[in-house]
């Protein structure tokens, strides 16, 4: 694991001499966008302007053009962000991917494919809208991993009767787990009997969505999850008195809700995050320290996932 | 009327007594079914220690003693005819001498860079792991059980079936300290 002083040097080294070059055009792109956008909304305060002069009674649809020139200027500010961004993602984050761990491999445009989302069963509603980028894959150690950002939704009716239902959105990891299991276990976030207790634990034993509820002895982990599993024994196999210490410690430190399954010898970890990861900022300036350690906290904590789940200790059978 | 009512009562209370009887069976087979994974898990171990022990007779000069002890305990284990107590007694010893041989290894270079060694030490790692968590499933399933006996009301029809509370695995007590490996080889 690479320290924030060793991202420090790394920063000031290597990526600032580039970071210089992408800062101006930084600085081209916001310039353009504002000047369209100065443009956009000129034009359409002169249209209203020239419409109010000539009818003297109130008209509803009078901020009609605001809404355009908006429209406007965020599609081309999209068109004209375009390349910036695509810059940015091979200067900077395909850089600190590389700087995390050489092995790693990035895609900015890659992502956990839908059918690899789906088989995790960690999500019931299969997404009809499936987004993601910043691919993240390759080997730490002696396991392999790929990770990326992840959004999915399910929309279903049209125009006023469209409902959209945020399934999942955040970081989705995958990694090949340590020992050999033919079964499905799920870890899933406890809400029910975080606050009815022993009732909630009755729930949950009814819930025929999934398989049979196993109970752990664990005291901290069953208070944060509950977990499911084809096989009593298997799923304590897997989940060991030490994976589900590990398990709570890594929810604490993210500070975000936290699924797992684990599924054809593999384990999936869906982190969820209400920003959006790997993106540069238009509105700031590229030369600040500030982001670059919230990019590298980012990926640290899904490269990270290897050794807080001690994937990498191969004493079993499976090498 | 007042038939209706009496007969909704008894239905009613019947339905509650199905449902009792049949969780409480349930839960006993959960139980049966969970012991039964561990019995399997040490045969699967059982049949893996004569491969290990040849293995690890070649370079092992100094453990004779601790080698012949569990194949005895083996054959002992193998025969059958044995209570599940005598059973489990039986099983705790075996993995205790086993964690001495696992730590005398250190001791060999060349049995640790054997490749015939070293997949059997996997293979004896993943077994003891799921030993480990079958117990666990045991515990679990039993102390389901135990509660289900003791409390009201399941304990009422628990105590018309003839259902009694169930042991759970304890780690013997000379299993809890740290494995005295001195002490072993010098037997």
């Amino acid at each position: 694991m690479k320290t924030l002083d060793e991202l420090k040097r790394f920063y000031h080294q290597v990526l600032k001499p580039d970071l210089r070059v992408l800062e101006k055009k930084r600085q081209t792109v916001l310039n353009q966008i504002i000047f369209i956008g100065a443009g956009a909304f000129s034009i359409a305060v002169i249209f209203i302007l020239i419409f109010a002069s000539q009818v003297h009674e109130a008209v509803p649809f009078i901020f009609f053009p605001l809404i355009i020139a908006a429209v406007i200027t965020a599609g081309l500010g999209w068109l004209i962000t375009r390349g910036y961004r695509s810059d940015f993602k091979m200067l900077v984050i395909e850089r600190l991917v590389k700087f995390v761990d050489e092995d790693l491999n990035y895609d900015a445009s890659g992502k956990i494919k839908k059918s690899e989302f789906n088989a995790s069963k960690i999500f019931h509603t299969k997404p009809n809208v499936y987004k993601g980028d910043d691919l993240v894959y390759g080997k730490v150690g002696d396991t392999q991993v790929k990770f990326s950002e992840v959004d999915a939704k399910y929309e279903s009716g049209s125009g006023k009767n469209k409902s959209v239902k945020q399934i999942f959105k955040g970081l989705f990891f995958i990694g090949d787990f340590n020992k050999h299991f033919a079964g499905q276990t799920f870890v899933l976030p406890d809400t029910s009997e975080k606050f009815l207790g022993k009732i909630g634990q009755a729930f949950q034993e009814w819930n025929i969505s999934r398989p049979d509820l196993v109970k752990l002895e664990d005291p901290e982990f069953e208070r944060e999850f509950v977990v499911y599993s084809t096989d009593q024994v298997e799923a304590r196999y897997i989940l060991s008195t030490s994976l589900m210490k590990r398990i709570v410690d890594f929810k604490n430190k993210t500070g975000k809700k936290v699924n797992l399954s684990f599924v054809a010898s593999q384990v999936n970890v869906a982190v969820s995050f209400t920003k959006r990861l790997f993106e540069p900022r238009l509105f700031r300036t590229l030369l600040d320290f500030e982001p670059m350690q919230e990019y590298f906290e980012d990926l640290q904590l899904a490269v990270g996932i290897v050794e807080d789940l001690n994937l990498n200790t191969r004493i079993w059978t499976k090498q | 009327m007042g038939l209706w009512i009496t007969l909704g009562i008894v239905v009613v209370i019947a339905v509650f007594i199905i449902l009792m009887f049949n969780t409480l069976i349930g839960k006993k087979n959960q139980v049966n079914n969970v012991f039964g994974t561990i019995d399997a898990l040490l045969k699967k171990r059982y049949d893996l220690l004569p491969k290990l022990i040849t293995t690890v007779k070649e370079y092992m000069k100094h453990e004779r003693g601790l080698l012949e002890k569990i194949t005895e305990l083996r054959a002992k284990a193998v025969s059958g005819n044995l209570s599940d107590d005598q059973q489990v007694a039986l099983d705790n010893q075996v993995s205790k001498l086993l964690g001495g041989i696992m730590v005398a290894v250190e001791n060999y270079p060349q049995l640790k860079a054997n490749e015939n060694f070293m997949h059997l030490q996997r293979t004896m790692n993943e077994i003891e792991e799921q030993i480990s968590a079958a117990r666990r499933a045991y515990n679990a399933s039993v102390t389901d059980y135990n509660n289900a006996v003791e409390m009201f009301p399941t304990n009422i029809i628990a105590g018309m079936m003839s259902y009694r509370v169930k042991k759970v695995f304890e780690i013997p007590e000379d299993q809890r300290r740290d494995i005295d490996t001195e002490a072993l080889f010098n037997k």
